[in-house]
């Protein structure tokens, strides 16, 4: 599954050589963050930008989250196209209320009359660092209507998918997994063929990357990589485990969830965010309202608690392939006991 | 700097204090059904900065914003529209707190304190393609101990952004007095930042122009921000229906008496300079008539199309609900 080849690069470096192609085709993107110039990004996601596009586009910013992320949405409707790093996720707490008051609703408020075209990345996912640096928090976006909320998967996504947030003109939340921009793209479970320049990928269209029939996973982000590690573990079993990554979280591809529901005997949401009102339950009401009692078995894994510091209690609560294939292998069992005689 | 023209500040204001009295009247006919907050007051404020802006300059305003809007030239029949619930400015989605206007650059926001990180972006970006533009980021006295004033001082500072920041400063966050909830002199608050600051007397247009002026020449000339402190009395409660029990009635009477109210002392000035009563009563007359006529005009305006409640919220309709381009 893997087409990287001896490709050594890291997702950072992807989103690095992304946001050079988009800086140099459209001069009005800018960069703007914590660390992001001089630093080149703490994950490196933005290196060498400063010194090809300069301190009037890379802009290195304060610790003042609720100004410069104010301030690339007063840039962005006075017609700029800024990329603006929000470090990790978890700061999403001292500026969100330019995020949801002003960015997403701006369009709405104004109706129609003033957009926001700017992209909010940020790095997100559990790397040892405890309750306030590993959250995922996508559910948070993705609840507030007029954010987009993107969630690439795999390296390929990380270009194509901040093609397309770049050059959408709404304001879109860009969630990069830590695991994803730190692991050499020849090292993951899944990726591209990554040769030739990227492409846009159409936000609201999800893929699925594996056939199965017993029961499909469903993800985003760097769960899909473990969910594929886990399907791969369960077929030694006997299991057949699809996965379907959805790439975007807003839109999401409603139809096409309620397609590979239909075609599955089960179906298991896997979310490295909290579980209670999150993805995993969007999905599945999805599902369900379409499908009724026609529905496939329908469970969810994901975290319920904060994210501990301890490795071994962060991996009693942080999904893993081991804790997705447990959780797969018991939904099935569950089917299976369902199944008249 | 030239002086401001009194007697075209006083009609200005004029048509100000009737605007927003139509207003508070759409309130009590029910032509407006939500919170509604009032300029009434602090109209010499917005008639400075009415003489100091340009057409090409923007102004992010507060939940307070008619005046603002008015004063950067936004179509008052479009914001009256908005205001009384009609497809208006926002098309009615937005109301009274969230008026955007592309051409002149207007935006407000409600959450206090929010609007000067965007005044600052939309400087960034006009700073270099349209130089000697400025953005006026306005506030209330309760905005100016928000986190995201403080934030937006120093960046603003640090990449020399032609803002103005512009508080008026009315007394009240709603029922908290000034002394109550600030701590030192509200025109200090960018002296750590290297920000100058002007304060003035907010009832008198003339006081105020006279502290605006050098904040938007070195907001012009690219040497970045100022603070401008409006000191002022907001005449209404802080929304209408306010029942205002925090504010004594001498005070009230103090500061809403003829001789400190800005439009009735503006009038007193003008005739003792000798503008003749008749002129004075025709620019009341004239305003009463102007406001009449927007206001005719605005309810003309129709009604938005629930149909549409749906749209705008991303450039394609049905983003969330997960329907396919």
């Amino acid at each position: 599954m893997n087409a990287a080849g001896s490709d050594r690069r890291n997702g950072s470096q992807l989103v690095a050589e992304t946001l050079h192609a988009e800086m140099d085709r459209d001069p009005s993107v800018i960069v703007l963050g914590e660390d992001v110039a001089e630093l080149g990004g703490v994950f490196g996601a933005t290196r060498r930008l400063r010194r090809t596009y300069g301190d009037e586009r890379v802009l290195d910013t304060p610790i003042s989250e609720t100004a410069f992320v104010g301030a690339a949405i007063g840039a962005a409707q006075a017609g700029l196209r800024p990329v603006v790093e929000l470090m990790f996720v978890d700061f999403l707490g001292v500026c969100f209320d330019q995020i949801m008051n002003q960015m997403a609703k701006a369009r709405y408020m104004s109706g129609g009359a003033v957009t926001a075209p700017l992209v909010l990345r940020s790095a997100v996912g559990c790397i040892g660092a405890a309750a306030q640096h590993s959250q995922v928090l996508s559910a948070t976006f993705a609840h507030i209507p007029g954010l987009k909320v993107a969630f690439p998967a795999s390296p390929g996504d990380l270009r194509g998918l901040l093609l397309t947030a770049i050059r959408d003109d709404d304001p879109v939340i860009f969630l990069e997994h830590k695991w994803l921009l730190k692991t050499r793209v020849a090292e993951l479970p899944f990726c591209e063929d990554l040769s030739e320049p990227a492409d846009a990928v159409p936000f609201g269209e999800l893929r699925r990357l594996r056939d199965g029939g017993d029961v499909t996973i469903v993800a985003a982000g760097f769960m899909v990589q473990l969910a594929l590690t886990a399907a791969e573990a369960l077929e030694a079993e006997g299991i057949r485990a699809g996965v379907v990554d959805v790439r975007t979280l807003v839109p999401l591809d409603r139809e096409g969830l309620v397609r590979e529901a239909a075609a599955a005997d089960a179906l298991l949401v896997v979310d490295d965010d909290y579980a209670d009102y999150g993805m995993c339950g969007e999905v599945i009401a999805t599902v369900a309202e379409a499908l009724g009692r026609g529905a496939p078995r329908l469970a969810r894994h994901a975290l319920d608690v904060p994210i501990p510091a301890n490795r071994a209690l962060e991996e009693a609560v942080v999904p893993s392939a081991a804790s997705i294939a447990a959780a797969a292998r018991g939904l099935v069992s569950a089917s299976a006991a369902q199944v008249p005689a | 700097m030239t002086a401001i023209d009194l007697a075209d500040a006083y009609r200005t204001m004029a048509v100000y204090r009737r605007f927003e009295e139509a207003v508070g009247a759409a309130v009590v006919t029910g032509e407006v059904h939500g919170e509604m907050h009032l300029g009434i007051g602090q109209e010499a404020i917005a008639v400075a900065l009415r003489a100091m802006l340009e057409p090409t300059d923007a102004v992010v305003s507060t939940h307070r914003p008619h005046l603002h809007a008015l004063a950067l030239g936004v179509d008052p029949v479009a914001l009256l529209a908005e205001l009384l619930e009609r497809s208006g400015l926002s098309g009615g989605k937005g109301g009274h707190m969230h008026l955007f206007s592309r051409d002149p650059q207007f935006m407000c926001t409600g959450i206090v304190g929010a609007s000067a990180p965007l005044a600052c972006g939309d400087a960034l970006a006009q700073q270099r393609r349209d130089p000697g533009r400025v953005t006026v980021a306005v506030a209330g006295d309760g905005s100016m101990n928000q986190g995201a004033v403080f934030e937006s001082m120093n960046l603003a500072a640090l990449w020399r952004l032609p803002v103005v920041f512009l508080c008026e400063d009315n007394g009240y966050g709603i029922s908290v007095r000034r002394d109550v909830a600030t701590a030192g002199q509200l025109a200090d608050r960018g002296t750590p930042f290297g920000i100058p600051g002007h304060a003035c007397d907010g009832t008198d247009p003339e006081a105020v122009y006279a502290a605006l002026g050098p904040a938007f020449e070195r907001a012009r000339s690219g040497d970045g921000p100022s603070v401008v402190v409006a000191t002022c009395y907001r005449f209404r409660g802080h929304y209408e229906g306010d029942a205002d029990t925090y504010r004594p009635k001498g005070e009230k009477d103090d500061w809403m008496s003829a001789p400190r109210d800005p439009l009735s002392r503006l009038r007193a000035r003008l005739e003792a300079a000798g503008v003749p009563v008749v002129e004075l009563d025709a620019a009341d007359a004239a305003a009463e008539a102007e406001v009449a006529g927007w206001l005719e005009a605005a309810r003309s305006v129709p009604f938005p199309d629930v149909d549409r409640v749906r749209d705008d919220v991303y450039a394609a309709p049905g983003a969330r609900q997960g329907v396919r381009a």
